[in-house]
C-alpha cells in the first residue's frame, strides 16, 4: 500500500554522476543471469505472464544491458545538455544558464504487464533526484532492483521505492497520484483517463498508451530477403508473442502473386527457427480461440483463392491478407499485406486509425523516415532491432528525463 | 432435398437422434451441402473432404469460421429462392454476416421443438413480453423472428415488443404486465441480459418493482456481446429475481447465434443454481468443445466451441466460434433431451482469461477509437 508523503529528497546531495554510476552498477549486476534477485523475478515474471524463460532472459539482458553509464549520461546529456545540468546552474550557449532541478515526487504506474517497462522511467527520474514510486507487479522486478541500487548507495532506499497496490478505486493510490509532480501511466485508454483524472492539476502527466509497429518490405528488399534478413523480421514478430507496442503487428510488402507467396515462405521458414531461440508463452484459452478464429477465416480465404496461411511452429502468416482489416493483434500472428509503395501503407494506417508506434526496415533511410513522419511513428528500426530500443531512445517520443526536471533559469 | 428436410424434420419432432443417426444425417447433409454451397465445398476441399472422403466423425466434418458469414454467401440455394435472411452486426472487420435460408420450415420447428421442452414442460400458453429487437422494426434480426414465432404458435395473442433500437419503452411494459396481472395470464418475459440490465437500471431509478404474474417465466438471451457496461450474471438474476417476482430456476438463459438455426438452453437441474448453468443443446444439434489445432478435447476441458446443427440445411452444417466453454456429463439427461453420454456444455464467456499481457494495442481497442 503506497503512502502519500513529503519529499524525502534522499538523492539530492549525490551528484548525477554517482548516481548514475551506481545505477550502471546495479544493472550490471541484474546482467549476471545467476545473481539471485535475478533468478527469482525470472521465474516470477515467467509463471505470472506466461512467456517462457529465453524470451524473459532476453527481456532482462537488454533491459539492464542497456543500462550502462555511458548510456545514460549520454541519453540525459542530449537532452539536458549536460549530466551537470542536474546538479547546479550550467551554462548553455545562446540560453539563460540554467539548472535542470529534478521535481520532487514522481509516480509511475503501468497497467501494462509488458516486463520492466515501468524501470527505464524509473532510471531516469532517480538520475533527475526525485523521490520515485512505481507501482510494482506481483513479479517484484523493480522493487528487487531497488534493493539492489540500495546497497549500492543507502540513498536509494529513501528514494526509490517499489509498491503493489490495487488499482482503481483504492484511495491511497488517490493520494499518492495527487501528491506527485510528475505521474508516469502506461496503459490502455481507459486505465490513463483514470490515472489522469486523479493527478494534481498542475502535475505532469506523461501517458504511455497501446500503440502498434509495423514493418516495410520495398520491392527491392522483396527481391533481396534471403533467410537471414527473415530472421530478423521474425525475431520482430515472435518476441514477447507480438504483444508489446513495439512488436510487429503487420508486415507491409511491396509484392503480390508468387513474390509474395516467397516472402512468406521464407518468412516462415526463419519463424520456425526463430521460435526455437524463443518458444511461445502460455496462452489463455480466449486468445488460443481468437487466433484459430483468424486462421479459420483466413483459411476459408485461401480455400476460395484469396491468400494463404502458413503454419510455422505455433506461428501463423496470413499472406495476402486483406488490406481494407486491420491487423489482428493476436500472438505470434502475422498477416503480410501486399502493397503497392508506401503511400499505400499511410493509406492503411490513416484509414486503420493506426496509433504507430514503430517503423521497421531494412534500411532507415530518407524514404523510410518521410513515411514514418507521415503514419505517425516515432521510431524507424533496421528489422531485428525493433524491439530492442536504446535507453536513450524517445520512447512513444517523449523525452527520457526532461519530463523530470523543472528548469531554473539564472540571468 | 425433400428427402432430407422430411428426415431433419421428423428427428425434430421425435426430439431423438442417437448417434449413429446423427453422424448418417450429419453425413448427408454435409454431402448435400458441398454439391450446391460452392464457398463450403471449397473449404471442405482444403481441408480434405469431398463427395469421394465424407467426414466419418462429427468431430471431422470443417467447420467454417462464423465470420465466414461475412465472407461469402453460405446457401445451398440461389439468391431468389431466400426465404428469411438473418444478419449480424459488424464486429471488428465492420462488415456484417447474412445467414439466408431457403425455408422457415425447418427453423420454425426447431425453434418451437426446443422452446417447447426447455421452457414449456408444463405446456403453458403464455403472454410473451419481449425485450428483444421487434421483427417489424428489424427484420433480419434472427433474435426477433424466434420470438415472433415463438409468441405467435405458443402466445396468447396480446403480447408486446418494448426494445426500440436501444431505447426501452418502460411505460409500455408496466403497463402491459399490470394487464397481464389482472388478466391472470403468466408471461415469458423474453430479453436480452442488456436489456434486462436496462429494464433493472430504469426500474431502480423510478423505485418500482414490476412482480410478473404467477407462472411468468425469463427468456434471457444474448450477452453483452459489444457493449461497455457488462453485468455479473449472478448480480442479473438475483436482482431480476428480486425485482421482477420471478424464482431464479424461473429465469432460463438461451444461446444461440444468427448464423445456426437451432438453440442451447439451461438444463433443468442447473437452474437451481445461477453459475454455472449448464447448456444442453436439442438432439439435432451438437456442441464440440476444440482446442487452437481444432482438435477434440476431453470433457471438461475449456475451448473454444464449435456447433454442428443439422438444422442449418440451407447453410453450413458446421460453425466454429470464438466463444469458450467446456463439455460436463449433464444430470436429468431424458428431461433434457440428451441423448447417454451426451454432454451439456458449460459457456465460460468471451472475457474469459482474455487478459492482454503487453503495451500493444488490441483490435476492440482500435474498435472503440475508430468508433
Amino acid at each position: 500500500m503506497p503512502e502519500a508523503r513529503g519529499s524525502s529528497g534522499a538523492l539530492r546531495t549525490l551528484p548525477a554522476k554517482r548516481i548514475v554510476a551506481c545505477i550502471a552498477d546495479a544493472a550490471k549486476r541484474w546482467c549476471d543471469a545467476d545473481y539471485a534477485p535475478r533468478l527469482r523475478a525470472t521465474a516470477a515474471i515467467a509463471a505470472r505472464l506466461g512467456y517462457s524463460t529465453p524470451v524473459v532472459d532476453y527481456a532482462l539482458d537488454r533491459l539492464f544491458g542497456g543500462a550502462t553509464r555511458a548510456a545514460l549520461e549520454s541519453a540525459i546529456a542530449s537532452e539536458l545538455g549536460s549530466v551537470d545540468a542536474l546538479d547546479r546552474v550550467a551554462e548553455r550557449r545562446g540560453a539563460p544558464a540554467a539548472w535542470a532541478r529534478g521535481v520532487d515526487r514522481v509516480v509511475i504506474v503501468s497497467s501494462d504487464t509488458t516486463i520492466g517497462v515501468a524501470l527505464v522511467p524509473a532510471i531516469f527520474a532517480l538520475c533527475a533526484k526525485c523521490d520515485v514510486v512505481v507501482k510494482d507487479r506481483s513479479d517484484v522486478l523493480v522493487a528487487e532492483f531497488f534493493a539492489t541500487l540500495a546497497q549500492e548507495h543507502p540513498a536509494f532506499a529513501g528514494a526509490a521505492r517499489a509498491r503493489t497496490w490495487t488499482g482503481g478505486d483504492d484511495p491511497a493510490e488517490d493520494a499518492v497520484l495527487g501528491a506527485a509532480d510528475v505521474v508516469v501511466a502506461f496503459g490502455g485508454d481507459e486505465a490513463l483517463y483514470a490515472i489522469r483524472a486523479r493527478c494534481a492539476t498542475e502535475a505532469r502527466f506523461v501517458a504511455f498508451g497501446h500503440r502498434a509497429s509495423i514493418g516495410r518490405l520495398t520491392r527491392d528488399d522483396v527481391a533481396e530477403f534471403d533467410d537471414d534478413r527473415a530472421e530478423r523480421v521474425a525475431r520482430d514478430a515472435l518476441l514477447y508473442d507480438g504483444e508489446g507496442c513495439l512488436s510487429l503487428h503487420a508486415l507491409f510488402v511491396e509484392a503480390d502473386g508468387d513474390a509474395l507467396r516467397r516472402v512468406g515462405a521464407t518468412l516462415g521458414a526463419a519463424c520456425e527457427r526463430v521460435a526455437l531461440e524463443f518458444p511461445g508463452g502460455a496462452r489463455s484459452p480466449q486468445r488460443t480461440a481468437a487466433v484459430a478464429a483468424y486462421r479459420g477465416i483466413a483459411a476459408f480465404r485461401a480455400a476460395g483463392g484469396h491468400g494463404d496461411v502458413l503454419r510455422a511452429a505455433d506461428v501463423t502468416l496470413v499472406v495476402d491478407s486483406p488490406a481494407g482489416e486491420p491487423p489482428p493483434f493476436l500472438p505470434r500472428v502475422v498477416p503480410l499485406i501486399s502493397v503497392t509503395g508506401d503511400d499505400a501503407i499511410a493509406r492503411y494506417v490513416a484509414a486503420q486509425h493506426l496509433p504507430v508506434q514503430a517503423l521497421g526496415v531494412t534500411a532507415a533511410d530518407a524514404l523510410a523516415l518521410a513515411l514514418a513522419e507521415q503514419i505517425g511513428a516515432v521510431r524507424v528500426a533496421p528489422f531485428g532491432t525493433l524491439q530492442t530500443p536504446p535507453i536513450g531512445g524517445h520512447h512513444g517520443g517523449a523525452p527520457r528525463v526532461a519530463d523530470f526536471i523543472r528548469w531554473i533559469d539564472r540571468e | 432435398m425433400a428427402a432430407l428436410d422430411a428426415r431433419l424434420l421428423r428427428a425434430i419432432g421425435d426430439y431423438e437422434l442417437d448417434d449413429p443417426a446423427f453422424l448418417a444425417l450429419a453425413r448427408d447433409l454435409f454431402a448435400y451441402q458441398i454439391a450446391h454451397n460452392a464457398p463450403y465445398a471449397a473449404f471442405a476441399r482444403s481441408a480434405g473432404f469431398d463427395a469421394a472422403r465424407l467426414p466419418e466423425r462429427i468431430t471431422e466434418i470443417p467447420a467454417v469460421p462464423a465470420a465466414a458469414f461475412k465472407e461469402a454467401r453460405l446457401a445451398t440455394f440461389p439468391p431468389a429462392e431466400t426465404a428469411a435472411a438473418f444478419e449480424t452486426s459488424g464486429t471488428t472487420s465492420g462488415r456484417g454476416g447474412r445467414h439466408e435460408l431457403p425455408t422457415t420450415q425447418l427453423y420454425e420447428a426447431a425453434v418451437l421443438a426446443s422452446f417447447d421442452r426447455m421452457l414449456l414442460p408444463d405446456g403453458a400458453r403464455l403472454r410473451y413480453l419481449n425485450l428483444v429487437p421487434d421483427p417489424r422494426q428489424n427484420p433480419h434480426s434472427s433474435l426477433g423472428y424466434m420470438l415472433a414465432t415463438i409468441a405467435q404458435e405458443r402466445g396468447d395473442g396480446a403480447g408486446g415488443w418494448y426494445l426500440h433500437g436501444d431505447a426501452l419503452d418502460l411505460d409500455g411494459l408496466v403497463r402491459d404486465v399490470a394487464r397481464a396481472n389482472a388478466d391472470g395470464v403468466a408471461v415469458c418475459l423474453a430479453t436480452t441480459a442488456f436489456a434486462l440490465v436496462a429494464l433493472l437500471d430504469a426500474l431502480t431509478a423510478r423505485g418500482l418493482r414490476l412482480p410478473l404474474p404467477g407462472g411468468s417465466r425469463i427468456m434471457e438471451t444474448g450477452g453483452f456481446k459489444g457493449r461497455t457496461r457488462v453485468v455479473e450474471r449472478t448480480a442479473l438474476y438475483a436482482a431480476a429475481s428480486d425485482r421482477l417476482g420471478v424464482a431464479v430456476d424461473a429465469i432460463v438463459a438461451e444461446y444461440g447465434m444468427t448464423e445456426l438455426s437451432s438453440q442451447y438452453y439451461d438444463s433443468f437441474a442447473s437452474r437451481s443454481r445461477i453459475e454455472p448453468r449448464v447448456k444442453v443443446a436439442p438432439p439435432w444439434l451438437r456442441a464440440i468443445v476444440v482446442d487452437g489445432d481444432g482438435r477434440a478435447v476431453a470433457n471438461g476441458v475449456v475451448g473454444a466451441i464449435r456447433h454442428v446443427d443439422l438444422a442449418n440445411r440451407g447453410s453450413v452444417i458446421a460453425i466454429e466460434t470464438e466463444d469458450l466453454g467446456a463439455l460436463v456429463p449433464s444430470l436429468r439427461q431424458a428431461q433434457d433431451g440428451l441423448g447417454a453420454g451426451q454432454a451439456g456444455l458449460v459457456l465460460l464467456g468471451r472475457e474469459h482469461g482474455a487478459e492482454l499481457r503487453g503495451c500493444s494495442l488490441d483490435a476492440e481497442t482500435l474498435l472503440v477509437r475508430r468508433a
